[in-house]
């Protein structure tokens, strides 16, 4: 990276927005990113509450610890996905970043860049004044003692990435009670609310949420973050959909 | 010397030709090294189908930890070259796997269903991901040969 250079973060603020349609969003987004038409990106959201299932079925479905009617009797989303994953859950007040990068140019490998989201996490647990670590070797995402605070879920496609990370700012823990999160048993599930000391105000979630895009802009060597907001995220979502079909 | 080649090539491609990829010795199977990029080539081939082994590269191996699912593409259907076919997967990250030929895959190894760590242990030889039929074997040209790309992955490793 040539000193001087400017090195731009987009980050959407896009409030809540369900899975699937996250989901197709980043592919068109990652389309555009791959031709060129769009720069490094960062989705910043929360979903509705959804618990995603990964391809190894079987075993996706043993960690799944009730039955789906009663899952979505709670209004929870059931949604299968194409990745190999175990079940994993997201709702409302856990912050959801997707960055759709494109690796080479920042001189990252795969493993680096996971490392640089889990960093993230780390630093903004830290910043609240929680002590944060990632996973033990084979274990994925952050964790205060053996209790997960935040996940990791990362895909790359010829460099670029997309999906990634969501991080407990205070969701509702009692939706993680009906999985084995990640296939992890035996591991609590934990949020920043639960973890700051007595007495810690927490900001509001779109603090948490810039918090969260600045420090990953700063930790992969962005040198500027720009925010669009909801609105005009509109019109750019718009016109990727125009330029697909 | 070149009659050992020549051979080594004849036998390939009979043992090709029986789909019996367990019998290739390593020294004779024919191997194309799958990375996220670019792609290369090792060992010698026959010139009409290519055993596509997913090697040790950036991204795969140490760095993102064993390998828990790959996405096999289904037999039959057909693979172009720089194009995604299937996915492995580690606790960390999904990467996506692109073909570095085209043609039609003929066999896909289902023993990654039940033990995606293969691709780990052994990436030149159980580990083998699909068996390609070669629409083109021109395109093998364009690939990098083993030497090049050991350097490649150096340099890709510092990062």
């Amino acid at each position: 990276m040539s000193g001087g250079a400017r090195r731009v973060l987009e980050a959407w603020r896009l409030g809540m927005v369900k899975y699937g349609d996250a989901l197709q969003l980043q592919e068109r987004l990652v389309a555009d990113r791959k031709a060129g038409r769009v720069g490094d990106l960062v989705l910043s959201l929360q979903h509705p509450p959804t618990y995603t299932l990964g391809k190894r079925r079987e075993k996706a479905e043993r960690n799944l610890l009730a039955p789906e009617a009663e899952l979505r009797a709670l209004g929870a989303e059931i949604h299968r996905t194409e990745r190999g994953g175990d079940v994993t859950f997201h709702g409302p007040r856990q912050a959801v970043l997707y960055p759709i990068l494109s690796l080479r140019p920042l001189g990252l490998g795969a493993r680096r860049y996971v490392e640089g989201l889990e960093s993230t996490m780390i630093q903004i647990a830290a910043l609240h004044g929680v002590t944060a670590r990632p996973g033990d070797p084979g274990e994925t995402g952050v964790w205060v003692g053996d209790r997960k605070i935040g996940a990791i879920g990362v895909r790359i496609s010829s460099g670029f990435t997309w999906h990634g990370l969501a991080f407990n700012i205070d969701p509702d823990l009692g939706y993680f009670e009906h999985i084995v999160p990640c296939g992890i048993a035996g591991k609590g599930v934990t949020s920043l609310r639960r973890e700051v000391r007595d007495g810690v105000e927490l900001p509001g979630d779109e603090v948490i949420h810039d918090q969260l895009v600045r420090c990953l802009g700063r930790t992969l060597g962005f040198t500027d973050v720009e925010f669009r907001d909801d609105s005009e995220c509109g019109d750019m979502i718009a016109a990727a959909a125009a330029t697909q079909s | 010397m070149a009659m050992a080649a020549s051979s080594r090539l004849l036998w390939a491609s009979r043992a090709a030709a029986y789909l019996r990829i367990s019998t290739f010795p390593r020294a004779f199977s024919t191997g194309m090294c799958l990375s996220p990029s670019p792609p290369c080539r090792r060992g010698s081939y026959s010139t009409r189908f290519a055993l596509l082994n997913s090697v040790p590269s950036f991204g795969f191996q140490d760095h993102l930890g064993d390998v828990v699912y790959v996405e096999l593409p289904e037999v039959g259907i057909s693979v172009s070259q720089g194009k995604n076919f299937g996915a492995v997967e580690s606790v960390k990250a999904t990467s996506d796997i692109n073909s570095p030929v085209s043609g039609e895959v003929i066999e896909v190894n289902e023993k990654l269903s039940e033990e995606p760590g293969l691709v780990n242990a052994s990436p030149y030889d159980k580990g083998w991901i699909i068996k390609v039929k070669l629409s083109d074997s021109g395109e093998l040209s364009s690939l990098m040969d083993e030497e090049k790309y050991s350097k490649f992955c150096e340099e890709e490793d510092n990062h």
